[in-house]
């Protein structure tokens, strides 16, 4: 999403150390952290077709192969194909009351491609039974596939059986006495077969690496390229099991289908955003963003840029809640940041000590315990639903500023917003007692705040300058269902923001 | 520019309020919109049967600079069926038929169109050349690709015009007998 505020200017120190812009921010209500795509769980909620807006269960989508079995895309273009209709005269010549003949052709609206151009016979129904093309590379791949599946399914007995005998159980006879099933064989003179669980798949064909190719035809060098008929590089990758060299050869494909995706906070496991299940529906049950929840800082005007010059910086800031707030700027401060990650860090190690001891004589120590894991993109194993999320440490900000920011003395509120704010001509009245060295001007829910900067003395003509403060506000919970006599719970947030101010300009 | 001078056959649709400049003539059958502008300016235009301006159609018949002060006059002439849709500028010297503009296409004055060709929605087309008959250029890079029918004609919506502009429009009336 292009938001309002173009080029990141602002930009936000998520808890993970990453900063991005506040649009692409999550707050997570129950933690009380700012959130990124970084460092949420990124879980598949349903798989459904883009184009006839269906769900498609998990399985049967695995089966099909992420496609959609009703819905093809044009082979030239990518675009979805439409099914249309051409009559074809009536069904019996002979009788002028029997009815016209109706068939069905695939056809692209944005290329023009049809169906009919790489000879597809049109079909009676409109549903289809379009020919589907065989790949002639499929018993190969079978066999490959099998030997996977094998390979898997014996592991995984190996797994089973495994946590069988350290558990013990099921104390069998044989277990008792020492004597094994082989052992026993061997005994009564019976050739000992090794176990069906431990038997080694067999390897399919390995391929084989040829330097000889066939010669180029002729009539490659001879005859001038009709570039008509060749298909591009996106048309082959389309069809990659065939990959069609000349257009004739496009047949239509089925179409991909979308997943709706919910995220997941790692720490608290509440969903931050979670879709509507409804394939039609653009809405979500919950959207935890934090443009909804946190102070909106946005650039106004800064002075020109000198080295080592003091400017007066002039910025907005937005309440977006329904909550009267009151920010307080801060020193950045990336060292008290830098200290609390390691204090995190202890006590998780702590926490894995003790996990690991009472884990003790289980199994392996699961994934979400191994410490390196926590900066590791999230992989696709971590996407499985219910699985103990991996918890993202917060991380040091790298970023450097390079411009001091002068830190006001006084604190100032921000009402809340207001939606008929905007359509009330009569003159709003606040009774706030602002310094007029920190509040330029305010308007309902913004205030426009004056700050003063000073880039570094060493910085050079054109150096980027970059300067950030904290931004401390009074965050309003409402989550726990308001109790009577309770009033909603107050909390002080802080977040680090980051402005990106120009270039340094030279002296007048 | 030469003056006004409209020649419409029976049976076409040219409303009032279209914008018309210069020496036109219209094909029986043909559905000028409202706002639609052909303008003659290097010459007369002249328009098949069964055509469909729609609105904010540009057609311009303007000569290229280098061919502009040569003593005889150039006629644009349009074939039959052609489809000018919504917003789209059109500028060839020479139009045959079958063919569909698309919206917010343009098409410059150095390209001769032939025959049931797609120029697709946005694309420009400036080079100077001949398109072949029925190709069809598509998508925001103009790939081109060579379909094996001409466009399928739109029968039912030019009924439907016929029926219902009339309605809402003032009507210019033929002016000429067959």
């Amino acid at each position: 999403m292009s938001y309002i505020t173009g080029p990141d200017v602002v930009k936000y120190a998520c808890t993970c150390g990453l900063l991005k812009p506040i649009p692409q921010l999550y707050f997570c209500k129950h933690c009380l952290q700012i959130r990124c795509r970084f460092c949420v769980c990124h879980e598949v909620d349903s798989i459904f077709c883009g184009k006839c807006s269906e769900n498609i269960p998990s399985a049967e989508a695995r089966v099909k192969k992420n496609r959609c079995a009703n819905c093809f895309i044009c082979p030239s273009c990518q675009q979805e194909l439409s099914t249309r209709i051409a009559s074809k005269g009536p069904a019996n010549p002979d009788d002028a009351k029997s009815p016209i003949k109706k068939t069905y052709y695939l056809s692209c609206y944005f290329c023009r491609w049809s169906s009919r151009d790489v000879g597809i016979p049109d079909q009676p129904s409109a549903t289809g039974g379009w020919p589907e093309r065989e790949n002639v590379h499929i018993n190969r791949l079978q066999e490959v596939l099998d030997t996977y599946k094998q390979i898997m399914h014996s592991e995984k007995q190996q797994k089973e059986s495994d946590k069988r005998k350290q558990r013990g159980k099921f104390v069998s006879y044989t277990d008792k006495t020492g004597v094994t099933a082989s052992a026993l064989r061997k005994r009564i003179g019976l050739p000992d077969i090794p176990h069906a669980m431990l038997k080694k798949p067999k390897p399919p064909e390995p391929a084989v690496a040829k330097a000889e190719v066939d010669e180029l035809p002729e009539s490659i060098f001879t005859e001038p390229i009709k570039l008509m008929e060749v298909t591009t590089i996106e048309q082959r990758l389309m069809q990659p099991e065939c990959q069609p060299l000349t257009v004739d050869k496009l047949f239509p494909v089925h179409k991909q289908l979308s997943i709706k995706q919910s995220l997941r906070c790692r720490t608290c496991e509440h969903n931050v955003s979670k879709p509507e299940y409804n394939p039609n529906s653009v809405k979500f049950k919950i959207q935890l963003l934090a443009y909804c929840y946190i102070p909106e800082v946005r650039f106004v005007t800064v002075e020109p840029l000198r080295a080592g010059q003091t400017v007066e910086l002039i910025i907005k800031f937005t309440n977006p809640t329904q909550y009267q707030t009151t920010i307080t700027i801060l020193d950045l401060d990336l060292d008290e940041q830098a200290q609390y990650v390691e204090e995190q860090k202890l006590i998780d190690l702590t926490q894995n000590l003790e996990q690991a001891l009472s884990l003790q004589e289980k199994q392996p120590m699961s994934l979400p315990s191994l410490p390196y894991s926590s900066g590791s993109q999230p992989s696709s194993l971590l996407s499985l639903p219910r699985l103990p999320s991996v918890i993202v440490k917060p991380r040091k900000i790298f970023t450097e500023t390079n411009c001091d920011v002068a830190i006001p003395e006084s604190s100032f509120i921000l009402p809340p917003r207001d939606d008929a704010a905007e359509y009330d001509d009569s003159s709003e009245v606040h009774n706030f007692e602002d310094d007029p060295k920190l509040i330029k001007w305010r308007k309902s829910n913004k205030a426009f705040v004056k700050l003063a900067v000073t880039p570094r003395a060493d910085l050079k003509l054109g150096d980027e300058v970059v300067c950030g403060f904290t931004m401390q506000h009074i965050y309003t919970n409402v989550l726990p269902p308001a109790v009577e006599n309770k009033q909603p719970q107050k909390y002080d947030h802080k977040v680090r923001v980051f402005l990106t101010l120009g270039k340094v300009v030279g002296s007048e | 520019m030469a003056r006004n001078s409209f020649k419409i056959f029976p049976g076409a649709l040219v409303c009032e309020e279209s914008k018309l400049r210069g020496d036109i003539t219209v094909g029986a059958g043909t559905i000028i919109h409202p706002s639609a502008s052909i303008i003659a300016e290097a010459g007369p235009i002249i328009i098949g049967e069964n055509c469909l301006i729609e609105e904010q159609a540009k057609i311009i018949h303007r000569l290229p600079f280098d061919q502009q002060n040569k003593d005889n006059t150039p006629v644009l002439i349009i074939g039959s069926h052609n489809v000018f849709e919504v917003d789209c500028t059109i500028e060839a010297p020479k139009i045959g038929n079958n063919n569909v503009f698309e919206s917010k296409c343009f098409v410059g004055n150095k390209v001769t169109v032939s025959n049931g060709c797609t120029i697709g929605a946005g694309c420009r087309i400036t080079d100077e050349q001949i398109l072949k008959e029925n190709i069809s250029i598509f998508g925001s890079k103009c790939q081109i690709r060579e379909s094996i029918d001409k466009p399928v004609p739109q029968i039912l919506q030019m009924e439907t015009l016929m029926k219902i502009l009339p309605n809402y429009h003032h009507i210019r009336k033929p002016n000429k007998k067959h």
